[in-house]
């Protein structure tokens, strides 16, 4: 009744297949042309490339690396995802150090996040390639599912442009999933850093004072202390010790500095605002034909 | 509490491995983007026997109807001779559901399919707390610090 044929009249719109018949449940094939348009329509991207998806999803260690890989797809992409991550995230948090917007870059969107992202979008049983032993089937699979989240970006980049690839990587990879900065941040002695910052910004030199205080001689004391740039507190702290909370109350007031993040930004420099044609042609002033 | 000092090359092995430390951050499905929980439905069938005589009236009706609204969806047809018809569901968070429809009609049989494919694929547990959030409360959690002092017990008499 069903001959054992893909659906290709329905072009790439549809994911239906036909498959040989089995005797066990567990012996479906997991990848075909099939999976990879499910996957594509799952990301709302429609490549003008029909074999584009199944590249991204190719690892090169695939078949010793005879059929064509997402290794130059994954190079490409890697520099247009972590360009779109940069500028989003120099304009967020304006107080931090490159060093440190670097550690959070690599913490938030190196291999092993974009891993999670690939986990997310289901990419990872329809990922060909092999592990390095056979004894562990799964090591490397980590650093795969990074590259290909990667090369996905680098294929639209290359299929459908800079603008739609700004726009992919924003909606599914930097916005749908919380930043953490405070982990990353590195405050190694949090009140001799406060000390240089507040002589940095012409402050006074900072002063611990207690705010409230409870069991003071028990067992379990609370301190609530608070570090002072003149009569303005910029840091508050609690501990069971006064060391303790003044140690909090400096760890406080450097990230409130350095973890300032604002919260609407535009990210200027788009494509679509760029323009070489001069304004009284726009306005349609005067009409000239160029050769 | 002492500053601990740590010898130099402990310090680095730790920096070296300071944002492995940190666990990745799994994506918020529906936070700015969508991605449909099941990719794939398989339907096993058997040509021959009465069992899957429903699933055969479905799969020549509405199968491709079905994969047609759902192109996020990668259907499957796989003959299985000589066993119960199953519709199988695959879901991106790596789980499974099996169906058994030997015993449906051919109208309980899209609604099995519709049900399949609605599941999220996590498994169906009991919740303790309803709501999970990053914020829980947009004001903050109340602390008796933070408030303007309006009542203070004092020696002072009150003035009149």
């Amino acid at each position: 009744m069903f001959s054992t044929k893909s659906f290709s009249r329905f072009g790439r719109a549809t994911a239906l297949a036909l498959e040989n018949p089995v005797r066990h449940m567990a012996s479906t094939a997991s990848t075909g042309p099939t999976s990879y348009a499910a996957l594509e329509a799952r990301l709302n991207i429609k490549f003008k490339d029909i074999g584009l998806m199944e590249r991204v999803c190719t690892h090169k260690s695939f078949e010793q690396g005879r059929l064509p890989s997402n290794d130059r797809l994954s190079w490409l992409g890697k520099r247009a995802l972590n360009l779109y991550v940069g500028e989003y995230l120099q304009l967020k948090y304006p107080n931090l150090v490159p060093e440190t917007l670097q550690d959070v870059q690599h913490a938030n969107f190196g291999i092993t996040s974009l891993a999670e992202v690939a986990r997310h979008f289901g990419m990872q049983p329809v990922m060909r390639w092999k592990s390095v032993s056979k004894d562990a089937p799964k090591v490397g699979l980590t650093k795969v599912l990074g590259k290909s989240v990667q090369a996905l970006v680098g294929a639209i980049y290359q299929d459908q442009g800079a603008q739609m690839a700004k726009q992919f990587v924003h909606q599914h990879i930097i916005q749908s999933r919380p930043i953490e900065v405070e982990n990353v941040v590195e405050l190694k002695n949090p009140k001799v850093m406060l000390r240089a910052l507040m002589k940095q910004k012409n402050m006074e030199p900072p002063v611990a004072r207690i705010l409230k205080e409870t069991g003071r001689f028990t067992s379990s004391p609370v301190f609530i202390v608070g570090v002072f740039g003149g009569s303005r507190m910029v840091g508050m702290g609690y501990g069971s010790s006064l060391k303790m909370a003044e140690y909090r109350a400096a760890k406080d007031a450097l990230l409130k500095h350095y973890a300032k993040e604002i919260k609407d930004i535009e990210i200027e420099g788009d494509d679509a605002d760029v323009t070489f044609i001069p304004q009284s042609e726009i306005d349609g002033v005067s009409a000239r034909t160029y050769n | 509490m002492a500053t601990f000092r740590l010898p130099n090359v402990l310090n680095e092995v730790i920096h070296a491995h300071k944002n492995q430390l940190i666990r990745p951050i799994k994506p918020k499905n529906g936070v700015n983007s969508f991605v449909f929980p099941c990719r794939k439905i398989v339907f096993n069938y058997c040509e021959r026997s009465g069992s899957s005589k429903a699933i055969l009236e479905y799969l020549r009706k509405d199968a491709i109807q079905f994969a047609k609204n759902n192109p996020q969806i990668e259907v499957i047809v796989q003959p299985r001779p000589s066993r119960h018809p199953v519709i199988r569901a695959f879901y991106v968070n790596g789980k499974h559901k099996e169906k058994c429809v030997r015993k449906c009609s051919a109208d309980e049989i899209p609604e099995v399919v519709k049900s399949l494919r609605d599941h999220s694929g996590h498994r169906l547990q009991r919740w303790k707390q309803y709501v999970i959030s990053d914020t829980p409360s947009v004001r903050g959690i109340y602390s008796p610090f933070h408030v303007k002092e309006v009542h203070q017990i004092t020696d002072q008499k009150p003035q009149k």
